[in-house]
């Protein structure tokens, strides 16, 4: 899945399977706010083939282990994106205490 | 052919009344004296996709 | 919140030099003018900047420092949150995941035995297919290929309805789609039978649904009062849908939300002192009815932005002139995502946005694990 040329592990094309924007563009982000990285950008070679390709280019360090630090860090972005959103649920479930248990009992059948 | 040919069900066109029919019969419904009917669905399963 | 915040504030100031003020707006805001909205992309290059010496990558631990949650509303069918302090390429990648990514259950197979009612049978079989189904679809396997229906991979439903009073109209809602927890009471057509084993009905389930203690005294219900056909004296509608899971993206049945979208914070600024007969035409100008006007001491009166959120940005505001385009800064926040989430019922709207995380997560260590 990696596109490397040989002796030059700073620029290479990663091709990920089953994947989309949804995935690439995140990565895309996450790639540019790294300062490694000089340049890195994403395409769909077909609309009718689920494959996107990243292409990163590095300052020096191989481009595989900077891929893979982004996604450790779009991970860890998501870990604490997932645990802000559920205190902040719980609080306004602790702020705001259900009135309508009907409703609430309802869901739970 | 089938030896003993089966009795088929129809619906009345008017009144929706069910019919049984052999080989000879007089086409009209015995409720009415309408005289469409329609051949009832057989109950073989048709399997389809909900997309 | 306000604690983090001012402790992140100092920590860039002590590392990182600001941006000037007019590139901080154009980093940070959409300005939306009269004829087009400018600077609407994120600059996402941590080098942006390098020429005036701002880092602009983001350090793990800025995020997390800036990064707020505030719910709006919650109910068992919806929600509104503000999420704060991310890039819309996170927050969209979220909302696909939402819309196409996160499985649920639904009518994939309708064996129809009976059907003469002015329904098609394809038509009827789609319009099953849409029917939400309130089940958590984590207790399910999916159904592949070339597996058996059996009880960890299909739910079995019986839909038999005749309308028997003659002159009357029988409606079918969804209610009358009835849970079979041992699975398909069809048998198999007689060809495939061989004559000593006993009759095989479309599912082969071990054992029955309702004896699992997911669904012990809680049985599977459908989306209730949705109209499935009408029928006229005599006719009958007997069949049987067999539901697996499946995911947005292969068909919109699946799909966990009836919609989800975010906007960003619409922030509205007055740039001068808006007073007397101009500040009434402002208010009367909004159709959203974003300002207000505040009685000074003086007996003068001002201009205020009463409700920004209300702002749909249709620019009337600014639509009469360059100088009302000058008086009145129509602007997005580039980070502030006012999210909402309508869920068909499955799952409650604040499960299905952590489930939709997890599986970006998911993808990220799926990514790793390929190139390691």
């Amino acid at each position: 899945m990696e596109h490397a040329s040989f002796g030059d592990q700073r620029n290479a094309t990663f091709a990920l399977a089953e994947e989309d924007h949804t995935l690439a563009n995140a990565l895309r982000f996450t790639l540019n706010q790294d300062p490694r990285v000089i340049f890195c950008g994403y395409s769909i070679p077909h609309p009718s083939e689920a494959r996107v390709n990243v292409r990163v280019q590095t300052t020096g360090d191989p481009a595989r282990e900077v891929l893979k630090d982004t996604c450790q860090d779009l991970m860890l972005t998501c870990q604490h994106i997932r645990g802000t959103f559920d205190n902040a649920v719980k609080d306004f479930r602790m702020k705001n205490p259900p009135d309508d248990l009907t409703s609430q009992d309802m869901d739970s059948d | 052919m089938d030896p003993q040919p089966e009795p088929v069900s129809y619906i009345c066109g008017d009144c929706g009344m069910e019919n049984t029919l052999k080989p000879g019969d007089v086409i009209q419904c015995r409720e009415c004296g309408y005289r469409i009917l329609y051949k009832k669905r057989t109950r073989r399963i048709i399997q389809y996709e909900a997309r | 919140m306000s604690d983090f915040d001012s402790e992140a504030m100092a920590d860039a100031g002590v590392e990182n030099p600001k941006l000037p003020p007019h590139l901080e707006l154009r980093r940070t805001r959409v300005l939306c003018k009269a004829d087009a909205p400018t600077s609407t992309d994120t600059v996402q290059y941590s080098g942006a900047y390098a020429s005036l010496g701002v880092d602009n990558s983001l350090r793990f631990d800025d995020f997390r420092n800036n990064f707020r949650v505030q719910v709006n509303r919650i109910s068992h069918e919806d929600m509104e949150f503000d999420m704060v302090g991310v890039d819309p390429s996170i927050a969209n990648a979220l909302r696909r995941i939402l819309l196409a990514e996160l499985p649920t259950m639904a009518i994939e197979k309708v064996l129809i035995a009976n059907n003469t009612s002015v329904v098609q049978d394809e038509v009827l079989a789609h319009r099953l297919g849409l029917i939400p189904i309130k089940v958590d679809p984590r207790l399910f396997d999916y159904l592949s290929e070339n597996d058996t229906s059996n009880e960890k991979n299909t739910i079995v439903f019986k839909l038999h309805v005749r309308c028997a009073e003659r002159g009357q109209r029988l409606t079918a809602t969804s209610n009358e789609l009835t849970w079979l927890p041992k699975g398909s009471e069809l048998l198999k057509t007689s060809e495939s039978l061989t004559s000593t084993s006993k009759p095989e009905t479309y599912t082969s389930f071990t054992c029955s649904q309702d004896s699992m203690p997911e669904f012990a005294g809680n049985p599977i219900s459908v989306y209730p009062d949705i109209i499935i056909a009408k029928l006229g004296f005599g006719q009958e509608i007997e069949l049987e849908a067999h539901a697996v899971k499946g995911v947005g993206k292969t068909h919109a049945k699946w799909s966990p939300v009836a919609t989800c979208w975010y906007r960003m914070l619409p922030e509205v600024v007055l740039t001068e002192e808006i007073e007397g007969k101009k500040a009434e035409l402002l208010k009367q100008k909004c159709p959203a009815n974003v300002f207000e006007i505040e009685d000074l001491a003086d007996g003068r009166k001002r201009a205020t932005v009463a409700r920004p959120r209300a702002c749909t940005l249709c620019r009337e505001c600014i639509r009469d002139g360059d100088d009302w385009e000058k008086r009145v800064s129509l602007r997005r926040v580039k980070d502030h995502f006012i999210f909402t989430i309508e869920s068909t019922g499955a799952l409650p709207p604040e499960v299905l946005f952590t489930e939709a995380v997890k599986i970006l997560e998911d993808k990220c260590e799926r990514v790793i694990s390929d190139l390691s």
